[in-house]
C-alpha cells in the first residue's frame, strides 16, 4: 500500500464534537493554553490570536476495529484510526472532537497495524462501505459495540480535565453539548449543503454534502465552529431559565455571561474556502447571529435596568 | 483586487526535511560487557560483520537505475545504562578495529541521546506517539490502564480482578496476538520502569526503537529534526561522554545519516530486543510531515519504501554472543 | 453542591427520602442530578418510576462506568422518562432532574485507584453542570462511602462543597447505629480523616435526618388512649436523650420526616397532588421534605453546632 500521498477518495467523513465551558476561575491565556493542550512533547500546539484567541492541540489517534453504526443494521467492520483533538477558544470554551475518514472500499481482511498508522484518521472498511446507511447510523447513534466517536472525544476531554492547570471553579454552571456530523461527497454538479438538527438531550446532528476531496480536518473545523456557536446560544438562553425579572438574582445570573461569554461570538473565524458559504445558510435560517444579538440586547437591557441606582442608594451617596 | 496576506507562524507549523541515504547500515552496538571483553572481542565482531555488510551493500546497489546507492554506516555506544571508558580512549580503538576489518564507521551515536537530546525529551515524545493496535472489538473507549509502561502485540490475559458481589470471577484465558496466523506469538515489552523518585528509566528495546526512527529520518521535535549529525572537527576525542556530540560524523565523505531503510548487523542475542523493537515501531505513529517528505523523496527517486515503518528495518543476526 | 445520603442500616427510607429532596430542589428551579451509588441494590429507577431505564442500563450504568467498562455513564431525564403522570407534568420554571442509575443487576464491588479517579471525574463534571448533586450511598461502612470520602479529599475536588445527610429511624438501635456510622472507629469521620479530610470541617458538614418518626402531637395519633400517649411521649423523650448522648442530638439534626405510609409502601415521590387532590399523603410530610430540601443550601444550618 503506498503511503498517504495516494490515499483513496473518502466516501464518508464523520465526527463528534463535545463543547464545554472550561472549568477554571480565570480564562487561560494563550501561553497557558499552549501548555494545557500540549498533548505531545514533540508537536506544537497551534496558536492563533486573530481574529480571536484560539489554541488547538495536535491530533491524537485511537485504534479501532469494530462494526460501523448503520441505520439498516447491516454489519460493516472497519479498521484504522480515529483522530481526536482539543481546541480552546479565548481560553474559556473547550472543545474535544473526534473524526474519521472512511474510504469506499478496503481489503477483505485486516492489514498489519503499521500500515494503518501511516494514514492517520482513516478507518478502512473490510469490504465495501454503504456510505448512506453509515451516515444515518453515525447521526442516529449506534448499538453497543459500534464505532463510538463520542467515547473517543470524551476520553480526550477526561484526560484534559485531569490537567493540574484546571482548578474546577467554573464561573457559571453550564451544560455541555454534543454535536455529531456526517459528510458525504457532493455530486459534481451539486452545491455543498448542510442540515442542522437540534435533537433531545443536548445532541445536535449535522448532515453535510461537501466537495469531493475536502479534507476531514476542514469539515471538522466547520463543525467545531458550528458547535461552539450553538453551545453559546444554548448556554445563554439557559441563563434566563428560572430567573424572575425584577429581582437581584438577575444580576447574579447574567453577570457571568457578560464576563465570560458575550465576547466569544465570532462565526466563521477559522472556516475556510468552499465550506464558508454553508454558514451563510444558517445565518439566513434560523439566523444564529440574529438570535445571539437579541439575547445580548436582552442581557444588556436587564443589567442596565438593575444598574439604575435606587433612591435609597442615591441618598446614601449624597454627602 | 487587493493582495493582503495575514499569516501567524504559530498557526502555520512547518516541518524541516532531512537529507536521506538509501540505506543506514548499523555495524555494531557496544555495551559495557563487550568493552570489558577487550579489543579481541571487537575484532571478532567486526570480522563477523564484514561479509554481511558487503551483502547489504550489494542488495542495496541493485536499484532501479543502477546508480550508486547512498549508504551510511553507524555505530551505537551505550552511555545510558552504564558509563564506561571515555571517548578519548574508546573511539580511536573502535575506529582502528573497524579499519582493520575493512569497515568504515561514518557516524557514531551515544545511546543516551535516544532518551534526551539537547534538552528534547526524545523518548518521552515517541512514547506519546504510541497508538496501540486495537484487538477486534475495539470501538473507541480506551482501556482504563493504558499508561502502564508495557506494550504488547495483542491482548493480554484478563487480570483477575475482584468481581462484584455475588458474581463469579472469570476463568483464565490465554493472551492472543492480534495479527496471529492460527497460533499466537505473544510479546509484551516493557517500555520503561520508574525509580522510587518517579524518574523513568527507558528500556533497551524502547531506546532501540527511537534509534531506528532517527535512522529512518522520522524524528522531529516541533518540526525540527532531532539527532542532527555534527562533524568531527579533528583533534582528540573528549574525556567525558557528555562532551561528545549526540551524533558525530567521523567520515567527512559519508552519505547522509538517515535513510529510507535500515539494516543492523548484530549478534543473535539481540533477537528478543529487536522483536520488541518491531512491536513498538508497528504501533508508533510517526510525524506525519516527516513521513510525507520521505514518501515524496523516495517516489521521485523511484525507490519504493514500504508503507509500514516497521517494514523499513531489517537485520542480520550472526551466530555468536 | 454535593449532598451524600448515607445510613448505617437499611430500611431508613434513605433512597426514597433523598430522591424526594432532589425532586423538591428541582421544583424550586435548581438543576439536580441524582446519583445512585447504592451499588448493592441499585433501585433509584423504580423510585423515579422510569422503568424503561432499567432495561437500558445493564451495560452503561454507574457500575460499568466506575469499573472502566463504559466511558460515559447512562443518564436519564426524569421529567421526560418517568411514567409517574404527576412528575411528567412538571411545572414551569423547574430545573432539570436527571438520574444516573447503577447497572441493572449490579452488585457491590471493591473500588480501586482507577475507579476513584473516574468517580472524581464524574463528580467534577456534575458539579460544573448541576446546582445540587444528590448521591445515594450503599448502607453501612460500604465501598461507596469509602470511595466518596476519598474522592472528596482528592486535590482536584478542593473547590467543591459537599455535605452529608445520615438517615436513621427513630429507634434505640438505629440511633446508636447512626452515631456509630459517623463517630466510631472506621466511621465516616475516622476514615475521612485517614483519607485526608479535616476532621472539624467534615464534622461540620454532616447532619442527621430522622426518618419514619411517629409524631405524638400529630392528628394521626390523636385518638390513642391517654396511657399510650403518655408512653409515646416518654419514649420520644428517652430517644432524644439517647441521641444527645450519642452526639447526634437536635443541634445536628437537619430535619425529621414523619412516619408516612406512602413513603413506606409506595416508595416514590410525594407530590402536591398526593396531599391536595387525592389526600393520600400528609401535609406535614411534604412540609418536612420541603424544609429539609431548603436547608441543604442554608449555611446557617451547617458548620460546627
Amino acid at each position: 500500500m503506498p503511503p498517504a500521498a495516494s490515499a483513496p477518495a473518502a466516501a464518508l467523513l464523520c465526527g463528534e464534537v463535545r463543547t464545554h465551558l472550561l472549568p477554571v476561575h480565570q480564562a487561560l491565556d494563550i501561553r497557558t493554553a499552549a501548555q494545557f493542550l500540549g498533548l505531545r512533547a514533540d508537536e506544537r500546539v497551534l496558536l492563533s490570536e486573530r481574529p480571536n484567541l484560539y489554541a488547538r492541540s495536535p491530533d491524537t489517534l485511537t485504534g479501532v476495529d469494530c462494526p460501523l453504526p448503520t441505520a439498516d443494521g447491516a454489519r460493516t467492520r472497519a479498521v484504522g484510526t480515529v483522530a481526536a483533538r482539543a481546541a480552546l477558544t479565548e481560553g474559556r470554551v473547550l472543545q474535544s472532537s473526534a473524526h474519521v475518514t472512511l474510504p469506499a472500499a478496503g481489503p477483505d481482511r485486516r492489514r498489519p497495524w503499521g500500515e494503518y498508522l501511516v494514514r492517520p484518521g482513516v478507518a478502512e472498511p473490510v469490504g465495501k462501505l454503504p456510505p448512506d446507511a453509515v451516515a444515518d447510523g453515525v447521526l442516529g447513534g449506534g448499538r453497543p459495540g459500534d464505532l463510538d466517536l463520542g467515547a473517543i472525544a470524551d476520553g480526550l476531554l477526561t484526560r484534559l480535565l485531569r490537567h493540574p492547570l484546571i482548578d474546577h471553579r467554573p464561573p457559571l454552571r453550564s451544560r455541555p453539548t454534543r454535536l455529531r456530523w456526517a459528510a458525504l461527497p457532493a455530486a459534481p454538479d451539486e452545491e455543498p449543503s448542510l442540515e442542522f438538527t437540534l435533537a433531545e438531550d443536548h445532541l445536535r446532528t449535522v448532515r453535510l454534502r461537501v466537495p469531493e476531496g475536502t479534507p476531514a480536518a476542514e469539515v471538522a473545523g466547520l463543525c467545531d465552529d458550528l458547535a461552539l456557536h450553538d453551545w453559546l446560544l444554548t448556554t445563554v438562553v439557559r441563563l434566563f431559565d428560572g430567573i424572575r425579572p425584577d429581582t437581584p438574582a438577575v444580576l447574579a445570573a447574567l453577570r457571568p455571561a457578560v464576563d465570560h461569554l458575550l465576547h466569544l461570538w465570532m462565526p466563521r473565524a477559522r472556516v475556510t474556502g468552499d465550506l464558508a458559504p454553508l454558514w451563510d445558510e444558517l445565518e439566513t435560517r434560523p439566523g444564529f447571529t440574529r438570535q445571539w444579538e437579541t439575547l445580548v440586547r436582552r442581557i444588556r437591557d436587564q443589567l442596565a435596568l438593575h444598574a439604575i441606582p435606587s433612591p435609597h442608594r442615591e441618598a446614601e451617596l449624597t454627602p | 483586487m487587493t493582495g493582503a496576506v495575514f499569516r501567524e507562524t504559530a498557526a502555520d507549523p512547518r516541518t524541516q526535511a532531512v537529507p536521506l541515504s538509501h540505506l543506514s547500515l548499523e555495524i555494531g552496538h557496544l555495551y559495557l560487557e563487550d568493552f570489558e571483553a577487550g579489543p579481541a572481542q571487537l575484532r571478532r565482531h567486526f570480522a563477523q560483520v564484514r561479509p554481511w555488510a558487503e551483502a547489504a551493500r550489494a542488495t542495496a546497489a541493485a536499484g532501479p537505475d543502477g546508480r550508486r546507492p547512498r549508504i551510511s554506516t553507524c555505530f551505537l555506544v551505550d552511555d545510558y545504562f552504564t558509563r564506561f571508558s571515555s571517548p578519548a580512549e574508546l573511539v580511536p580503538m573502535l575506529l582502528a578495529e573497524a579499519d582493520r576489518a575493512g569497515l568504515v564507521i561514518d557516524y557514531l551515536a551515544r545511546e543516551s541521546s535516544c532518551a534526551v537530546t539537547g534538552g528534547t525529551p526524545v523518548a518521552e515524545a515517541v512514547a506519546g506517539r504510541i497508538v496501540e493496535s486495537p484487538p477486534p472489538g475495539s470501538y473507541g473507549p480506551r482501556p482504563p490502564a493504558a499508561e502502564t509502561g508495557w506494550l504488547a502485540n495483542g491482548e493480554r490475559s484478563p487480570v483477575a480482578r475482584a468481581p462484584q458481589a455475588m458474581q463469579r470471577a472469570a476463568a483464565w484465558q490465554p493472551p492472543a496476538e492480534t495479527a496471529a496466523r492460527r497460533h499466537s506469538v505473544f510479546l509484551d515489552a516493557e517500555l520503561w520502569s520508574e525509580d522510587p523518585g518517579g524518574r523513568r528509566l527507558w528500556s533497551c528495546p524502547f531506546l532501540a526503537a527511537v534509534w531506528q526512527l532517527a535512522r529512518l529520518g522520522l524524528l522531529r521535535a516541533a518540526g525540527e529534526p532531532v539527532l542532527v549529525p555534527r562533524a568531527h572537527t579533528g583533534g582528540p576525542f573528549p574525556d567525558d561522554w557528555d562532551d561528545l556530540p549526540a551524533l558525530i560524523r567521523l567520515n567527512p565523505r559519508a552519505d547522509p545519516f538517515a535513510a529510507y531503510r535500515t539494516c543492523s548487523v548484530l549478534p543473535s542475542r539481540f533477537l528478543p530486543v529487536e522483536h520488541a523493537v518491531r512491536v513498538i515501531l508497528d504501533q508508533t505513529e510517526v510525524d506525519r510531515a516527516a513521513l510525507d517528505q520521505v514518501a515524496d523523496r523516495s517516489a521521485r527517486e523511484r525507490t519504493p519504501v514500504p508503507a509500514s515503518v516497521a517494514d523499513r528495518i531489517s537485520y542480520v543476526f550472526y551466530a555468536g554472543p | 453542591m454535593l449532598v451524600f445520603a448515607a445510613s448505617d442500616k437499611g430500611g431508613t427510607g434513605r433512597s426514597v427520602t433523598s430522591a424526594n429532596l432532589a425532586y423538591q430542589r428541582a421544583l424550586n428551579g435548581d438543576h439536580v442530578a441524582y446519583v445512585d451509588f447504592d451499588f448493592g441494590s441499585p433501585t433509584a429507577a423504580a423510585v423515579f418510576d422510569v422503568p424503561d431505564a432499567v432495561r437500558g442500563t445493564r451495560e452503561r450504568g454507574l457500575h460499568s462506568y466506575l469499573e472502566g467498562r463504559a466511558t460515559e455513564p447512562a443518564v436519564i431525564d426524569v421529567w421526560r422518562r418517568t411514567e409517574n403522570p404527576v412528575l411528567r407534568a412538571w411545572p414551569n420554571q423547574s430545573g432539570r432532574l436527571v438520574l444516573f442509575p447503577g447497572d441493572a443487576g449490579g452488585g457491590e464491588f471493591a473500588t480501586d485507584e482507577e475507579a476513584l479517579e473516574r468517580c472524581v471525574d464524574l463528580l467534577l463534571r456534575l458539579n460544573a453542570e448541576f446546582d445540587v448533586i444528590m448521591v445515594d450511598l450503599s448502607a453501612g461502612r460500604s465501598y461507596a462511602v469509602d470511595m466518596v470520602l476519598a474522592a472528596t479529599a482528592h486535590p482536584r475536588m478542593r473547590h467543591v462543597r459537599s455535605r452529608w445527610l445520615v438517615f436513621h429511624r427513630w429507634t434505640r438501635q438505629h440511633v446508636i447505629a447512626a452515631s456509630g456510622l459517623v463517630h466510631d472507629e472506621h466511621g465516616i469521620l475516622d476514615s475521612g480523616v485517614a483519607r485526608g479530610h479535616d476532621g472539624d470541617a467534615l464534622r461540620g458538614s454532616i447532619r442527621f435526618v430522622r426518618a419514619a418518626v411517629p409524631d405524638p402531637d400529630s392528628a394521626l395519633w390523636s385518638r390513642v388512649s391517654p396511657a399510650q400517649a403518655a408512653w409515646m411521649q416518654s419514649t420520644d423523650e428517652a430517644l432524644r436523650r439517647l441521641a444527645a448522648e450519642y452526639a447526634i442530638g437536635d443541634s445536628v439534626v437537619l430535619g425529621v420526616v414523619p412516619l408516612e405510609p406512602i413513603l413506606q409502601w409506595r416508595e416514590q415521590m410525594i407530590t402536591e397532588e398526593d396531599v391536595l387532590a387525592t389526600q393520600i399523603a400528609n401535609k406535614e410530610t411534604l412540609k418536612a421534605l420541603e424544609e429539609i430540601a431548603r436547608k441543604l443550601t442554608d449555611d446557617t444550618c451547617w458548620g460546627r453546632p
